[in-house]
């Protein structure tokens, strides 16, 4: 995880679109917060540009 | 095993910023096992490259590969072809296997991906440590299986300086006094008295460079351009 | 592509036994939580890898997150 981060951060990307959570089986509210956790954060940093990168291609 | 740690990000990407279709090459042995040039590294570094090259709006190729040895032209040859179709080759392999591979294909700039730093042992999970010189002249019976020449900070080989502090180097870096080791390990082998001995004169021919050496089982001093 | 239309796709890593569970039941208890999450089903969290996570930046997630 800790690699991964260091690695995007190196390539020059957010290193907020990347997270860990731990929780248990019956933790279903924490996966519905990890969620909308990440979805907010995706909204605030904007789209992946390798994304629209490609899609300018096609 | 050669231990060999990836370059930095920034001055892979320097070396490979003329080129637009580049392959990463890995290999399969020491590297591979000091998680700096395996398969992994290579689909790490290739995914990097790429993604990096995309954010910067760059349009290049990067395709990988990893062969078992980059010091065999056995195995080397097979992806020749492939090689050829690129602008670079840029090996994750150890100095020699960058060398060879650069001999292999001539024409074609092989750029190195990795310092490659020592001849070592896994200490443990991700720590690697050197043990061997390469010196030439071994001298491990003496000292109880702990080389001085690789492992004392001076490389003294007539017993220790005056500069252990409590068993570390005084040259700092939190490195054990080699001649304490030998000491602690000689006294537990019973075999002291080897310190007692005048150290022999060591003899630092074996140490010239470039070395080389030839089986004469399998070529005779003619084939392999040893003068006799 | 415009702002207003951008729609962030997300990927998670689930483990079988807990996050994919959880994910399960927040169905079943009819809990919100954004469409926009696919889901990568792994028997365990120990096998992502760096490089999972690098190809799903690659391939255009603009965020991932690994839960077990």
């Amino acid at each position: 995880m800790s690699q991964a981060k260091k690695l995007m951060a190196e390539v020059g990307l957010e290193q907020e679109r990347l997270e860990m959570f731990n929780l248990g089986a019956s933790d279903a509210p924490l996966f519905a917060a990890a969620c909308k956790e990440m979805t907010e954060r995706a909204r605030k940093l904007g789209p992946n540009p390798l994304k629209e990168e490609e899609a300018s291609v096609k | 095993m050669i231990v060999a740690e990836r370059k930095p990000f920034e001055e892979i990407k320097e070396s490979i910023k003329d080129y637009r279709k580049v392959l990463v090459l890995g290999c399969g042995t020491c590297v591979s096992v000091c998680m700096a040039g395996g398969e992994k590294e290579v689909g790490l570094l290739a995914t990097e490259l790429r993604m990096n090259a995309g954010l910067e709006k760059r349009d290049i190729e990067i395709m990988e590969a990893t062969i078992q040895r980059q010091c065999d032209k056995e195995y080397i040859e097979p992806i020749l072809e492939q090689a050829r179709g690129c602008e670079a080759i840029l090996s994750l392999g150890c100095g020699a296997g960058v060398q060879l591979v650069a001999e292999m294909l001539e024409t074609m700039p092989v750029l190195p991906g990795l310092n490659t730093r020592f001849i070592g042992i896994t200490e443990a999970e991700g720590a690697w440590s050197e043990r061997c010189r390469a010196c030439g002249d071994c001298v491990l019976a003496t000292f109880g299986g702990i080389c001085p020449v690789a492992r004392c900070s001076k490389g003294l080989i007539n017993g220790p300086c005056g500069g252990n502090q409590g068993g570390k180097c005084e040259a700092g870096g939190d490195k054990d006094c080699a001649w304490e080791l030998i000491y602690h390990r000689l006294k537990k082998q019973g075999r002291l008295a080897n310190l007692r001995k005048t150290a022999q004169l060591r003899n630092y021919a074996t140490n010239a460079h470039p070395a080389r050496q030839v089986n004469e089982a399998y070529q005779t001093p003619e084939k392999a351009g040893v003068k006799s | 592509m415009t702002t207003d239309t951008y729609e962030p796709k997300l990927v998670a890593f689930c483990c079988h036994y807990c996050a994919y569970s959880a994910a399960d039941l927040a169905g079943s208890m009819r809990l919100e939580y954004p469409a926009n999450v696919r889901i990568v089903k792994l028997m365990c969290t120990g096998r992502v890898d760096t490089l999972h996570l690098l190809r799903a930046f690659e391939d255009g997630a603009d965020a991932a997150f690994v839960a077990g």
